[in-house]
């Protein structure tokens, strides 16, 4: 295949950005849309220029480093996926593919394709946690767990923190990623004590930290290459609710 | 040559790691504050060892290579968690669960570690449940179990098919916690390019910031090295890009010991390479061989009508399928150790039986749905299978997976003693990054088992220890000679590599790496391979040092900077593999020599002149390193020819 | 970086709980609204109009009502210019992740919605706030009784020549009633301009506006109808989303009910616009 790619170029975080079009040839369909980008890398070392910088790690979507905002959608076209997992074999010979990256406030360029995500461990760092020091725990089967609880804390904690639940969302919102992280904790005994001011911690940083507000138009889920549902935020908001309402904290 | 002193405590096995607790020093409150602990990496071990030595008061300062500790590649494990829990009332206990690994790891790893670990297996169980783990649970609420390779009980904890997600997510929770306490500094987007010694001591470390290219000094009374394994050495391997063993080897060139370098585990279940552009290689869980049959066509004309594509798998009936693992080793049949489960993939394949483009071997689920229901085939297997099907298009469900075996782990590392501590005095190492625990070969699910039991059990103990004796020892300045020497000497290196201007990019001669490696210290090795090896691997330094090109500037956000000097550390490693591949005229786990085999194929050990740690001593640029044995006592365990027949 | 230091969540359940009580407000417009459609010469909607006009609880909520109005577009505005400011720089190619339906857009549904409130207020609801001349209604009963009191006066003297004179005209041109200025039942004087009012009940009389004839007149203009129906599709779309997000901002959100919301919006948002399409669309197209 041959295609057109249009990326976006920034320096870094201070310097102005701007796209710029390279050409691309013979890329084989099997080929993941990174490799695409490495063989186009290879090819601007080859011609002493720099290569594009895009974060990346594991490569197969469990890690959550990569995030490329490609042709309007974040992790492009096919759904479930990370960036790394997506393959070529999803576009056509001639495409143009528009790369850009995560945009949001909270989100600032460090350098072309890369951004800065520590927001979402500040965010974290608020309460995301069970405040329990290594030791001293009672035995892994002294709590029974529902399974049917145990399964939902696990796909809300099956979050990679990839970002691109904000930037799908056209708040930039972050509410997908600590609904997520809310709901595992709420639905777990051992995240109940600290469930009211966890939420309201969290959510504090979070708006802090700049994120837009959530409208609720689930784009977010939509986009998530873990599918967690925005059954998430509801269960925030309630959480929410309750902790301003009914609780000490 | 300086004798290892592995410092393992005395008294019966099972009360060492007591004993050593309880005669171990500790320090006060007062006093840790005043203690400094570098982590360098935030994987399992790292995230687990800093948020407790956090927690336990010392001034911690974590590196992280990523954006976030919550990337690491411990994050990829998707198995489980072994723990001797016998919460399934199937005969396991701590001992078998010792025995297990022991045996598992081919009689190469030291016992009272192995031991140790096996202890404190089920207290990473409690902890991470503590803290909000969601492990797999069974309809009363309780923790489930599964099986795994190497095992005759189900003692695996797991989460879905995200087990090292969801434990990497607790350390890091922990961690999260500590930094907000204030106990751990984070330093994220940060490598390790240089440590930092003073008095033969480890007194801190340079860094680069990955963002802006700056190198940092850091200094402290301890470093942990927690940067994980260098499988990445094979160019194709099922470590995340970042993964390297350019840490481990800046401490080998200062005088850490290397143990084991050829001790590589293979996995068996990945992904077959497509293409020479292919970056890396993907995993599928071993658990997969749970309910999986693995086989090849039993006529070598089925397999090449597969591979011209005249035939599907599909078409093959059931009595011309060679279920070549059931066949040979009938007690443990799919679940054998996952060297053994590689090799036999590789026999076949070489034997012309292979199937897709000739590297590649079936994994069949046709039973298992057969037996179970697609539903519950789903339930256990289906991000796998979902998984499968993004990579390689085809729907698992209905035609067998293709996989072949692929570098995954690797066994060696840094030498450590009992205490996790390297031949440096204040320089420990934990995790995939050491050598300690799994001998030859290591078997699934005790990865995370080892990184975590590391980090949360055992280096808070001993690293306490250490710096019992250090609470006089003052802060050591960045600006003292030691760190402007250490920053001098890296950055002339850096300036080096720019300079250069070759024609050959970082990618291509790191290739060309992985393909002397792959050839010549793969799956199965030769002496003559291995004798070939060096002077290839020498030219090919050369090659990099005269020829390289590496485009951009040392202060700026730079990859191509990155993964030359990874490379460059990576080709000295290589070197030393090849050595240690050499030295070892024997097989043993994931060192398959195939001089050295039994008349069925077998790996063939030789107890009598290898039951020893190859541990090997940098000495200098140009000279060759020197290798130090630490031989291997069982006195508790009977020493036997590994057999899961 | 925010506008308003009230939690995100806090700032949108705000949005959500004002938002209900419109919700809850249409419905009941609408019912009134419908009753122009019976053929009785507008006497239903009349006495519905009479006591919205004058019942004192209904005052009240008028009052809260208004304020909700403003709250909501308030919030939404803030919300809205958080949001943009959340992204400094946008994206060059357009979003194309599947978003539930129009919910992107529901600042703009809610603009549009907006400016038909402003117009909707100049047409109607200033009338009855005397800011804007409409048409009049006034029961014959109330009239006669304002003309007795004041012939009572005439006949004790207390009145002067100029009035005595207004009030001999009064009765003249009451008299002489032209046609459609009498209900069906002839028990209102109905259409009457301002002029009209004090011609026909006198100079200090206070009439209540005749919405009756306003809307029917009003509806004969296609311009007008078009508008509002647009506006109207523009409050179906509003509010199909809005009862979803109302359900998801209060975590009413579990596998169960899901769906059960999801109908109830759809059915909600289509019946309630379309009860009031039904007025323009009948005036116009089926010449009610």
């Amino acid at each position: 295949m041959n295609l057109t790619l249009k990326i976006w170029r920034q320096d870094n975080a201070k310097s102005k950005g701007r796209f710029q079009t390279y050409k691309v040839t013979e890329i084989s369909p099997e080929t993941s849309f990174l490799e695409m980008l490495d063989i186009l890398n290879e090819g601007l070392v080859d011609k002493v220029e720099h290569p594009v910088c895009f974060d990346n790690d594991c490569r197969e979507g469990i890690c959550g480093m990569c995030g490329l905002y490609i042709n309007g959608r974040p992790h492009g076209c096919d759904d479930g996926v990370t960036t790394c997992q997506l393959h070529m074999r999803k576009f056509k010979d001639g495409d143009v593919i528009t790369i850009e990256p995560w945009r949001a406030r909270p989100f600032p360029i460090i350098r072309d394709l890369v951004v800065d995500r520590s927001a979402f461990d500040k965010i974290i760092q608020e309460g995301g946690y069970v405040s329990v020091t290594t030791g001293g725990v009672p035995d892994g089967n002294a709590i029974p767990i529902p399974k049917k609880q145990a399964d939902q804390a696990m796909d809300s904690a099956s979050c990679i923190g990839c970002g691109a639940c904000v930037a799908s969302c056209k708040n930039a919102s972050a509410m997908l990623f600590v609904g997520a992280k809310v709901s595992q904790l709420a639905l777990l005994p051992q995240g109940k004590p600290e469930a009211a001011l966890r939420v309201q911690a969290m959510v504090a940083k979070m708006d802090a930290l700049g994120f837009g507000n959530c409208t609720n138009t689930y784009a977010c889920e939509a986009e998530c290459p873990k599918e967690i549902k925005r059954s998430n935020i509801a269960r925030m908001n309630r959480e929410f609710l309750c902790a301003k309402t009914c609780s000490e904290e | 040559m300086s004798t290892l002193n592995s410092k393992i405590p005395q008294g019966p096995l099972s009360e060492k790691w007591t004993r050593y607790k309880a005669e171990q020093k500790l320090v006060n409150p007062a006093n840790k504050r005043k203690l400094d602990v570098i982590v360098v990496g935030t994987g399992l071990a790292g995230a687990s060892a800093a948020a407790s030595l956090g927690a336990l008061g010392f001034n911690v300062k974590i590196f992280c290579i990523s954006d976030s500790p919550r990337r690491a590649h411990s994050i990829a494990a998707q198995g489980g968690v072994n723990a001797a829990k016998n919460y399934q009332n199937d005969g396991d206990s701590v001992g078998r669960l010792f025995y297990d690994t022991i045996k598992g790891g081919d009689y190469r790893a030291r016992e009272a570690n192995v031991h140790r670990l096996a202890e404190v297996a089920n207290s990473i169980i409690d902890q991470c449940v503590a803290q909000g783990v969601p492990f797999a649970r069974d309809y009363g609420g309780l923790l489930d179990n599964r099986s795994f390779g190497g095992a005759q009980v189900s003692r695996t904890f797991y989460a879905k098919g995200q087990t090292g997600q969801q434990l990497l997510l607790g350390a890091y929770s922990a961690l999260s916690k500590e930094i907000k306490a204030g106990t751990v500094k984070m330093y994220e987007r940060r490598e390790m390019v240089e440590l930092v010694m003073k008095d033969d001591r480890a007194r801190g470390i340079i860094t680069r910031n990955l963002s802006t290219g700056e190198l940092e000094r850091h200094s402290a009374h301890a470093v942990v090295i927690a940067t994980g394994g260098y499988g990445n050495v094979y160019f194709l391997s099922t470590n995340a890009m970042n993964c390297n063993g350019s840490a481990a080897v800046q401490c080998y060139r200062k005088g850490a010991f290397f143990a084991n370098p050829c001790y590589v585990q293979i996995h068996p279940t990945c992904i077959p390479v497509h293409g020479d552009k292919q970056s890396k290689l993907t995993l599928m869980s071993e658990s997969l061989r749970n309910d999986g049959r693995i086989w090849v066509p039993k006529n070598i004309d089925d397999s090449v009508a597969i591979r011209e594509g005249r035939m599907k798998p599909t078409d093959i009936k059931e009595e011309d399928r060679d279920y070549y693992l059931e066949r040979r080793y009938p007690a443990f049949g799919n679940l054998v150790p996952r060297d053994i489960a590689s090799r036999a993939a590789k026999e076949r394949c070489d034997a012309g039986y292979g199937v897709g483009t000739g590297q590649a071997v079936y994994l069949d689920f046709k039973t298992a749905i057969e037996r179970l229901g697609a539903e519950k085939v789903e339930a256990r297997y289906g991000n796998l299978f979902q998984m499968y099907e993004k990579i390689v298009d085809e729907n698992p469900y209905e035609t067998p997976m293709m996989i072949y075996p692929a570098v995954h782990y690797t066994m060696g590392g840094l030498w450590v003693d009992y205490e996790l501590q390297t031949t440096i005095p204040g320089l420990f190492a934990a995790g995939e990054a050491n050598f300690s625990d799994h001998g030859a070969n290591r078997l699934g699910a005790s990865a995370l088992m080892q990184g975590l039991a590391d980090g949360y059990f055992v280096l808070p103990y001993t690293v306490q220890n250490y710096l019992s004796d250090q609470i006089h020892t003052p802060r050591l300045s960045v600006d003292s000679p030691e760190f402007m020497e250490a920053e001098k000497s890296v950055k002339e290196r850096m300036e080096k590599i720019l300079s250069i201007k070759g024609t050959k990019t970082v990618d291509t001669l790191q290739r060309d790496l992985g393909h002397i490696m792959w050839e010549k210290v793969g799956m199965g090795r030769q002496r003559e391979g291995l004798l070939e090896a060096i002077p290839l691997l020498a030219k090919l330094k050369n090659e990099f040092w005269s020829n390289v090109r590496v485009t951009g500037d040392l202060c700026s956000m730079n990859p191509e900077l990155e993964k030359a000097l990874r490379l460059a550390d990576h080709i000295e490693l290589a070197e030393l593999m090849a050595r240690d591949g050499l030295q070892r005229e024997e097989s043993c786990g994931g060192h398959f020599r195939l001089e050295h085999q039994t008349e069925e194929g077998e790996a063939k050990r030789d107890d009598e002149n290898f039951m020893f740690v190859g541990a090997w001593e940098y000495k200098g640029e140009m000279a060759e390193p020197a290798l130090h044995k630490e031989v291997l006592n069982y006195e508790f365990i009977h020493v036997q020819q590994r057999n899961y027949k | 970086m925010k506008l308003v230091q009230f939690a995100s969540i806090t700032k949108k359940m705000a949005l959500a709980a004002v938002g209900l009580f419109l919700l809850v407000f249409l419905p009941v417009h609408m019912g009134i609204n419908l009753c122009i459609l019976r053929e009785d010469g507008g006497e239903w909607y009349r006495n519905a109009c009479h006591f919205m006009g004058t019942n004192y609880i209904v005052k009240i909520f008028e009052m809260v009502l208004m304020a909700t109005i403003l709250l909501h577009i308030g919030v939404a505005i803030v919300l809205t210019i958080e949001n943009w400011m959340a992204r400094p720089v946008r994206y060059k190619v357009v979003s194309k992740s599947k978003t539930h339906f129009m919910s992107r857009y529901m600042i703009w549904t809610g603009g549009i919605i907006g400016c038909f409130l402003i117009l909707h207020f100049i047409n109607f609801y200033f009338v009855k706030l005397d800011i804007v001349e409409g048409k009049y209604t006034a029961e014959i009963e109330e009239v006669d009784s304002f003309f007795q009191q004041k012939a009572k006066k005439m006949q004790s003297g207390e009145l002067g020549e100029k009035e005595q004179a207004v009030l001999v005209a009064q009765y003249q041109a009451l008299s002489q009633l032209p046609e459609g200025k009498l209900d069906k039942s002839g028990k209102s004087l109905v259409n009457l301009s301002k002029e009209e009012v004090k011609k026909y009940c006198g100079e200090d009389f206070e009439a209540e506006p005749d919405f009756y004839t306003m809307c029917k007149e009003f509806f004969k203009n296609k311009y007008y109808s078009l508008i509002y129906l647009l506006c109207f599709v523009a409050l179906a779309f509003h509010l199909m989303h809005a009862i979803n997000s109302l359900a998801q901002t209060f975590g009413l959100n579990h596998s169960k009910y899901n769906k059960v919301i999801e109908n109830f919006a759809i059915g909600f948002a289509i019946i309630v616009p379309l009860g009031f399409a039904l007025i323009p669309i009948a005036i116009l197209f089926l010449g009610f």
